[in-house]
């Protein structure tokens, strides 16, 4: 069975798509097996990252025509790592049902690979609010700019919103949101803490919020360029720990190299093209992280 | 105030068995994201909200950063129904005070028998040469390595003063400070001491 990792961010053109290709190749690298999927709605762009023509095949297939997922993967120059690629003749605005989401998964983790990543486009549509709940991982992308961080925290709280939808009655998920948009515009002075709120009102679940503590949202960020970037991870840690009450890990930072922007020009995996950038070590100890390959790392994060 | 419903290690994001540097870092840490114009508090912290949470941030490693008021609260935390209002900087900075009152220092003095024909023979002796002082300073029973200790000269050099080794130790000016320390705590005329040893101590280097 295989494990699911979600890559989502709140903004647009952020590297969503260049981490979740990252990751995959540095998985492969210790030995597993990868699939990734493009799920992003706006547009397939993975085979171009891959260096990759684009094919016939794609998931609408998977959707509409009901073809088996195995017929649908196809593999890249790179051993271990396959992809199955997203939407790109959809000439009808296209999102996928929060049904077709939960196939999508199911159909995924029968598949044989060790890993599967979905990456997924910007903001949070429905079928990838449904998908972060389902992932094994669920990995956030955001970077230093105050325009991300600003959809990183929505992105967020809409995660959380969706969530309590589902284990809530109408009535105390309209109260909720009446109370968040009193916060929002400043009515109510203080923060807004999730876990407080729903320990004192009615109706809600506390189940779920348990569980975002073991296994708490990843939260990776993208072309730092100085310290103070690499340090906003922790800050923004610490923002959703004192506001939301809700952990998020902070799995670390990515530098900005222009590595980047030249292998997607050159239509090569940055990874491969250049192998030897700090970003790959970066990338390297992300994944083992994640993986549990590294016990003393394990072992460190567990006595910090 | 409805923070402090929150104890300073939920404020600075620690565990309670977390090392002191770690403290300082989790502080830095804090400190850098909730002052100035971090990105992370935006639309998130009104500049308001962040400048309290600033305060927060300071009075918990008042308290955290030093590791005496650190473990009186980490006591005070443990006992039972005790409220974390109770528990202000102020407070815990006016408790250590009480349960940790100033230790007496171990005193200098070091009790002998009192010989007056030996007083008289000190009050008397107007040539002090290195032999002299060796006998006053056995007679008041301070071994070498106290008289070291109170004087924080080293012992080799209090022996060569003793011995008059002028080959043993350093230029005139600083062996003069010495004999006079030594004549200090020996509870002799310094000046007089000196003026006398000096005399035979240069006599001795041929000057």
């Amino acid at each position: 069975m295989s494990q699911l990792w979600v890559v989502g961010a709140g903004k647009g053109g952020i590297g969503k798509t260049f981490v979740s290709s990252s990751l995959g190749i540095t998985l492969s690298k210790l030995n597993f097996k990868v699939l990734i999927v493009d799920f992003d709605m706006s547009g397939a762009n993975l085979h171009t990252t891959f260096g990759l023509k684009l094919s016939d095949k794609n998931l609408r297939m998977f959707f509409d025509d009901g073809r088996p997922m195995e017929e649908l993967i196809q593999a890249t120059e790179i051993p271990k790592v396959s992809y199955l690629q997203g939407f790109w003749d959809s000439w009808a605005p296209s999102d996928v049902s929060i049904e077709d989401t939960q196939k999508i998964v199911a159909a995924c983790r029968k598949l044989n690979y060790d890993y599967v990543l979905f990456d997924l486009g910007a903001g949070p549509l429905l079928s990838y609010l449904e998908l972060f709940t389902q992932a094994d991982e669920k990995i956030l992308i955001s970077d230093s700019e105050p325009t991300s961080v600003e959809k990183t925290y929505r992105f967020l709280e809409s995660f959380i919103c969706y969530k309590l939808r589902e284990s809530s009655t109408t009535e105390s998920y309209q109260k909720l949101q009446a109370t968040l948009r009193a916060y929002r515009s400043s009515d109510h002075k203080g923060y807004f803490s999730f876990r407080s709120y729903l320990k004192e009102s009615v109706g809600f679940s506390f189940d779920y919020f348990e569980q975002l503590n073991q296994r708490p949202v990843r939260l990776l960020v993208n072309s730092c360029r100085c310290r103070q970037d690499q340090d906003l991870g922790h800050s923004i840690k610490s923002v959703c720990h004192k506001y939301y009450d809700l952990r998020l890990d902070y799995v670390g930072a990515i530098d900005f190299d222009n590595a980047v922007w030249q292998s997607v020009k050159s239509r090569e995996p940055m990874l491969i093209e250049k192998p030897f950038t700090p970003l790959a070590g970066q990338f390297l100890s992300v994944c083992k992280q994640l993986t549990n390959t590294n016990s003393t790392a394990n072992l460190y994060r567990a006595a910090v | 105030m409805e923070n402090l419903k929150y104890n300073y290690y939920d404020i600075l994001e620690v565990s309670h068995h977390c090392p002191q540097h770690e403290v300082t870092g989790a502080y830095e840490r804090a400190k850098a994201t909730y002052s100035g114009e971090n990105p992370a508090i935006y639309t998130i912290f009104t500049e308001e909200e962040a400048r309290e949470l600033l305060k927060l941030v300071e009075e918990a490693y008042l308290v955290l950063g030093n590791k005496t008021l650190r473990s009186l609260y980490d006591e005070k935390l443990s006992q039972a129904g005790i409220k974390l209002g109770d528990l202000s900087y102020e407070s815990l900075k006016l408790q250590s005070q009480i349960t940790l009152p100033e230790k007496p220092k171990p005193s200098t003095k070091i009790e002998y028998r009192l010989d007056e024909k030996f007083e008289d023979d000190i009050k008397n002796q107007d040539d002090w040469n290195g032999d002299f002082i060796k006998k006053v300073r056995e007679y008041k029973k301070i071994p070498l390595e106290r008289m070291s200790e109170i004087t924080k000269i080293s012992a080799y050099y209090i022996n060569a003063i003793e011995k008059n080794d002028g080959g043993s130790l350093p230029a005139p000016v600083f062996v003069r400070g010495y004999v006079g320390q030594v004549a200090k705590v020996l509870g002799l005329d310094e000046k007089k001491v000196c003026d006398s040893y000096m005399k035979g101590f240069k006599a001795t280097l041929g000057k």
